[in-house]
């Protein structure tokens, strides 16, 4: 039956827990709280340790929080961030997204840094400076860096926050035995939805929207044991899904798969949601991650990397290549339908429209279709932003159990 | 023999507009039956040449047959390309061919049209007495964002 504007605007018949109010993926000022006590607090994937392989290698990047960086390899081969921003005047320190930089040179007034940020030179330093100001005073702002759960380089802005293990707690635990070996990055590119960070999370979070694809109903759906795999929820908003079996050659097309994957069983599937906005998702032969990276608060850029071992051959890797495009690469079948549905839900839900509710509602002993993934998501959202996921501004009268 | 450009070029063009009117068995009766297609870009972020897109003629048949099973944009992609060089090599009674390509898409509601890629296309053409045929298109491609996607080929 269709629904009046009252009856629409009604409080779903579930659990407070169980809907949000859409304006938490629409609202400017959210969206400017979220930097600030989500991203600027949490740790974040800004590079893979393979994407800067030598020494003074470095690395740009454009964190969630709105700071841009810069992840560079120093002689003592570890691996430091920064600000990616001069402290004279406020200029970008490097332009290009990769390159190799002994000493990090601002473009604008020369001024120079090593790799462990410590000024090298002021230009004309006495000249203008005399006995007021000098190297030893000034510095690059160095952010906390961590290198680690498949050599990845975490970084996090906030200098009080928990370690990167603490952070991510038990939550990688099933992925423990498939990064044991050294992995290196063959895939990258960048996509920009008008969407929000949440929506994208909220795919990677739930399975429901199998029937979207095609390609899972005929290889994931029919297959016994598939509605078995649960849902597992960890601190900190992380969450996991089990293993299962897909029948990949239910896929017309679908090649015969041989490299697979230290410690997954064939056709396998694991899949780890990191608070707020990071997927470990590793099948057939591929580890892919997801990183978002809001731009606003219906504006999304999503890093995609496909990851094989490094110590590939030539014709592993390229059995990797194959699986990744097939599904995941810019082509494959599943990625441009999972955009699509979230560019949707940005066009219906953008900033400035009616509010609507969004149901989380769906139960079944936390396993694949249950919703159980997104509830957890949001428990933490509304813990970090002391506000309710379902009533972001207090001024609902949600009564507590529909 | 004498190779006729013309028929090299217009082989580049009728596949361009095959593939924009969705006609994937008029695009692929253009192509040999060892055809290769393969999609790449150059990854500054990670220095390294990606291949995003590698089908044989069976697998590029495969690949038609399972678009219409798939929810995507049915916004119309229109390409162009201009033959830039067409080199011969008389011996393998082939030609490599070299064409500038651009991608526009057209939305479906208003009708907009964005540039959505650019690129080239390098073309291997079997020359001999017959019609000239595509034996392998590599897409090189410079553009690497693409928003929401797109699932058929360029």
């Amino acid at each position: 039956m269709s629904k009046t504007a009252s009856q629409w605007n009604q409080q779903p018949s579930f659990p407070p827990s169980h809907f949000v109010d859409s304006r938490i993926y629409t609202d400017e000022q959210l969206f400017h709280e979220e930097r600030e006590k989500i991203f600027n607090k949490c740790w974040i994937i800004a590079c893979h340790e393979s994407e800067v392989p030598g020494t003074f290698d470095y690395r740009t990047f454009y964190h969630p929080g709105g700071t841009p960086l810069i992840m560079v390899r120093g002689e003592d081969m570890q691996v430091r961030s920064f600000y990616n921003v001069c402290p004279h005047r406020g200029n970008t320190l490097l332009y290009d997204p990769v390159g190799n930089a002994k000493r990090i040179t601002c473009i604008f007034h020369a001024w120079s840094f090593d790799t462990k940020g410590n000024c090298t030179d002021i230009s004309r330093e006495e000249q203008g400076f005399q006995k007021r100001f000098c190297k030893a005073d000034t510095g690059l702002r160095e952010v906390r860096t961590e290198v680690g759960f498949g050599g990845f380089v975490w970084v996090n802005i906030d200098d009080d926050a928990c370690t990167l293990g603490d952070y991510l707690g038990d939550s990688l635990n099933m992925l423990q035995d498939n990064m044991s070996m050294p992995l290196e990055v063959f895939h990258y590119h960048k996509a920009i939805v008008d969407t929000n960070y949440k929506l994208w999370h909220d795919t990677n979070s739930e399975f429901y929207h199998d029937y979207m694809h095609y390609f899972n109903r005929v290889t994931g759906m029919l297959q016994p044991g598939y509605f078995d795999r649960k849902y597992t929820g960890y601190p900190n908003g992380h969450a996991s899904v089990g293993s299962m079996e897909i029948k990949y050659d239910a896929y017309e097309g679908g090649q015969k798969r041989g490299v697979g994957w230290p410690g997954l069983a064939p056709g396998g599937w694991i899949l780890i949601d990191i608070f707020p906005g990071m997927t470990y998702n590793l099948r057939t032969s591929v580890l892919r991650m997801d990183t978002s990276i809001p731009l606003g608060p219906n504006k999304l850029l999503i890093e995609f990397r496909g990851l094989g071992l490094k110590s590939d051959t030539p014709e592993q890797r390229a059995e990797r290549i194959r699986d990744h495009n097939t599904i995941w690469g810019p082509f494959g079948r599943n990625l441009h339908e999972d955009l699509l549905g979230v560019h949707g839900q940005g066009r219906a839900m953008h900033p400035g429209g009616e509010p609507t509710w969004v149901i989380h509602g769906r139960e079944e002993n936390m396993t694949i279709h249950d919703e159980g993934g997104m509830r957890h998501f949001y428990a933490e959202w509304g813990r970090r932003m002391g506000r309710k996921a379902y009533d972001p501004y207090g001024e609902r009268k949600i009564t507590a159990a529909a | 023999m004498q190779p006729d450009r013309t028929a090299i070029e217009e082989l580049v063009y009728r596949s361009c507009l095959a593939l924009d009117e969705k006609n994937f068995k008029g695009y692929l009766d253009l192509c040999e039956a060892d055809y290769r297609y393969s999609i790449t870009a150059h990854s500054p972020e990670i220095r390294k040449d990606m291949i995003w897109l590698d089908h044989d003629k069976p697998g590029m048949q495969s690949l038609f047959t399972n678009l219409p099973r798939h929810n995507s944009d049915h916004s119309p992609l229109t390409r162009h390309a201009t033959v830039y060089t067409v080199e011969v090599d008389a011996a393998q009674q082939q030609a490599t061919v070299v064409s500038a390509l651009q991608v526009f898409k057209t939305s479906l509601d208003g009708g907009a049209t964005e540039l959505f890629a650019v690129g080239r296309y390098i073309d291997t053409v079997k020359i001999d007495a017959g019609a000239p045929k595509l034996l392998k298109r590599v897409v090189k491609l410079d553009t690497r964002q693409f928003g929401f996607g797109y699932h058929i080929p360029f």
